[in-house]
């Protein structure tokens, strides 16, 4: 990928000096402006003083944890968080997602992993600025003003929780989003529990969307967590 | 008197007879001087004196004798058994109803009091021994008081408890023999069938239902079921709690040879009740702290898993990265840019290769599979090699200040050596950027000591041990080093190999210092 026109600024946290070290190495080669942090706390002066277009945070930090650090940038910055975890669990990775995260990555990672979760996020934080209307994902065309999905030209029909839900996942391409995050906006925060039911309607949506619903290219399963609509 | 009583007790009709026949013989000179009625009084004094003393069949003997006697003796025609006067043979009828009645009346009372009595001391007994059950005393010293208990209630010269173990195989804990009562093989062999039967033998049993002791009270059966010679008159009580046994209270036989009464028995049967609710408290007690040790290995087992797994993966992380980036083909790579990466490259896997050999370490010291090879090594020798082992950048910060001349030292090399790299890295990594470390050794006459010392921010008193538990990682200055929280462990474990001491102690104005004392041994060959 070319690298973009405006350098994209991102505050890389992580309390060890290697990993800091490689993130450096591997953003600036790719022409990213990279500042660097290696505690909670002067991770959130740096992002106070000069605001980045995206965060990369280590979860498991001496001090403030990169959970905490998560939920105080949340008060204030809009911009997309990418958490680094080495050792958490599921439910970890949730509770950062829930409190704001918009998506992890599980160390060790590859370079490649790292900079496609990087474009999906600058790419959706981009996109909330202006929302796309219709959205491309390989045959599936999904217009989300008329609300109609198409496969290779052909239309599909759909529910209107399946195509809310479909919707959902689409913006938010390339993306983790928790079972949590999808109940809430299609449902109401009252449901959001309900794990169960929305497994149901996913089901019948891959049955629907996805060529081969058994082995899924479009929604994909992140055990644990929720979904990830892959478009590329 | 105290002879007397026992006496009585002891032998009491006999006791009952002599008395009347004493009584006879003193009243007999005197039969003409007072009236025949009044004999009759002096005798009923007799009976009363008996059923005080012995109680009510002896009582009844000294009645029935004292009517005879007074009728041969006391009425006319004396000496023959012919009453005369039809008035006296209503005096002898109304004398024998009154001494049989007092007798009675007053023996009852005699034995309800003894009976009393007994329970009292038995009460009081029991209480001290409860008392005891329920203080923090030991399984040995609460045998050792059943055994006194036991035979200070029963006069039994031999008592043993016996208890399974926890394949449930009966041992013998404890047992007292004195006198001529001695602990025949049977006794072992009868109480394991006891035990096996969860039964007693040789317990009389209660009779009522209503008994309040009846249900605490074992099912008993007689010697010939236990396979035992009859008439051995000890006791095999099961110390039973509702869900299981915990062993056998054995009681000898009583010195009088008399089969032991259900109410003999009642204080024992209580204090084997007892003992066995003791019993099992100290076994739950026991399996709560195993199951606390357990707990305690678990968290241990969880800490290494984080520590380690946060150890390995991270330079792992890094290298993958690194690795990962060189290999994208999106960005050209020259040498210049590549060989900082390789440099990191190389950081991460002596990081890898430090902990792994930390882990490695601490395992092998742990299972004893690594015993130190001790030889005679240069004291310089060995510091210098600790400090080679430490990465390039950081070697200048280590100032060595060494007297003139030091020591050969008898040590495992490689061991002592990692000992003290374990320090100088621990120095390094936790005191600020750039400040230097000091390492010295001082000698005198019996023993050697190796500081290294730093000028980080200290260590707090209440650290000063904890710090070399394994995976503990200073709170205070945990912020910026890292490591797996094994290299002052794996120290303490080398020095104590050697017998020595590893302690870390205030350095003025601030600092700590870290110190090794090892004993100067005498070696296999001279110094």
């Amino acid at each position: 990928m070319s690298a973009p026109e405006k350098k994209p600024r991102i505050l890389a946290v992580d309390d060890e000096e290697q990993i800091r070290r490689a993130l450096k190495s591997i953003l600036t080669a790719r022409k990213y402006d990279v500042v660097l942090a290696t505690n909670g706390d002067e991770a959130i002066d740096l992002a106070i003083d000069n605001p980045p277009d995206l965060v990369i945070l280590d979860m498991a930090m001496p001090g403030l944890t990169g959970t905490e650090v998560c939920r105080e940038l949340r008060n204030w910055y809009e911009g997309p968080i990418l958490m680094l975890s080495v050792i958490s669990s599921d439910a970890e990775k949730v509770a950062a997602l829930d409190i704001g995260a918009d998506d992890y990555l599980t160390k060790p990672f590859s370079t490649s992993e790292l900079l496609a979760r990087i474009r999906a996020l600058l790419r959706r934080s981009a996109a909330r600025v202006t929302p796309l209307p219709v959205i491309q994902a390989g045959d599936l065309e999904i217009d989300i003003a008329k609300r109609i999905v198409r496969r290779s030209g052909e239309e599909i029909e759909l529910t209107r929780m399946e195509f809310d839900i479909l919707a959902y996942l689409a913006q938010n391409a390339d993306c983790v989003v928790t079972s949590k995050m999808i109940l809430e906006k299609v449902w109401g925060p009252e449901y959001a529990e309900d794990a169960q039911t929305l497994r149901v309607h996913i089901s019948h949506l891959r049955k629907k969307i996805e060529p081969q619903p058994s082995s899924p290219r479009y929604i994909l399963t992140e055990t644990g967590v929720g979904f990830r609509f892959a478009a590329s | 008197m105290q002879t007397l009583y026992a006496f009585a007790k002891q032998h009491s009709y006999v006791f009952a007879v002599v008395c009347v026949l004493i009584a006879t013989l003193l009243f007999y000179p005197g039969r003409d001087d007072f009236a025949k009625g009044q004999w009759a009084l002096l005798y009923l004094l007799i009976v009363g004196l008996v059923a005080g003393l012995s109680g009510v069949r002896p009582a009844l003997l000294a009645a029935a004798m004292a009517f005879l006697l007074w009728n041969f003796f006391f009425l006319p025609p004396y000496n023959t058994f012919v009453v005369h006067d039809p008035k006296d043979w209503l005096s002898l009828i109304v004398f024998l109803a009154v001494a049989a009645a007092m007798g009675m009346q007053t023996g009852r009372m005699r034995e309800r009091e003894a009976e009393a009595l007994a329970r009292g001391r038995e009460m009081a007994m029991l209480n001290q021994f409860s008392a005891r059950l329920v203080s923090d005393a030991s399984i040995s010293d609460i045998a050792e008081l059943l055994m006194n208990e036991v035979t200070q209630i029963t006069g039994a010269r031999c008592a043993a408890l016996f208890l399974a173990d926890q394949e449930n195989k009966l041992y013998e804990l404890t047992s007292v023999a004195e006198g001529n009562c001695h602990l025949e093989p049977s006794v072992a062999r009868i109480a394991e069938w006891a035990y096996a039967q969860s039964k007693a033998v040789g317990l009389p049993q209660i009779e009522k239902r209503s008994d309040p002791a009846a249900a605490g009270w074992p099912i008993s059966v007689d010697y010939a079921q236990a396979d035992a010679e009859d008439g051995r008159n000890d006791l095999f009580i099961p110390l039973q709690t509702a869900d299981r046994q915990e062993g056998i209270l054995y009681v000898g036989p009583r010195t009088d040879g008399e089969p032991y009464s259900v109410n003999d028995a009642r204080p024992l049967v209580a204090a084997a009740n007892q003992t066995a609710a003791f019993l099992e408290r100290k076994r739950l007690q026991s399996a709560s702290v195993q199951a606390d040790a357990l707990r305690e290995a678990d968290r241990l087992k969880s800490t290494l898993m984080s520590s380690v797994s946060h150890e390995l993966k991270t330079p792992i992380a890094s290298i993958a990265a690194t690795v990962s980036n060189l290999a994208e083909q999106d960005v050209e790579w020259d040498s210049e840019r590549v060989r900082p990466e390789l440099a990191s490259v190389q950081e991460d896997l002596d990081r890898l290769a430090s902990s792994i050999n930390a882990l490695l370490d601490l395992s092998r010291l742990e299972s004893a599979a690594w015993e130190p090879k001790k030889e005679w090594f240069d004291l310089a020798d060995v510091l210098w090699t600790a400090l080679s082992k430490i990465p390039q950048k950081q070697k200048s910060r280590v100032e060595v200040s060494l007297p003139d001349s030091l020591p050969m030292v008898y040590v495992d090399f490689v061991q002592m050596a990692r000992a003290v790299e374990n320090l100088l890295a621990n120095a390094l990594a936790y005191c600020p950027q750039a400040a230097p470390v000091r390492m010295g050794a001082s000698v005198d006459e019996e023993s050697f000591r190796i500081w290294i010392e730093d000028e980080g921010p200290g260590i707090r008193p209440d650290e000063r041990e904890k710090i070399f538990e394994k995976f503990y990682r200073g709170e205070s200055s945990s912020r910026s080093a890292s490591g797996t929280g094994l290299g002052l462990a794996v120290t303490r474990e080398i020095v104590r190999f050697h017998g020595g001491r590893v302690w870390v102690e205030d350095v003025v104005p601030h600092g700590a210092r870290f110190v090794i004392s090892l004993p100067l041994e005498e070696g296999p060959e001279s110094r």
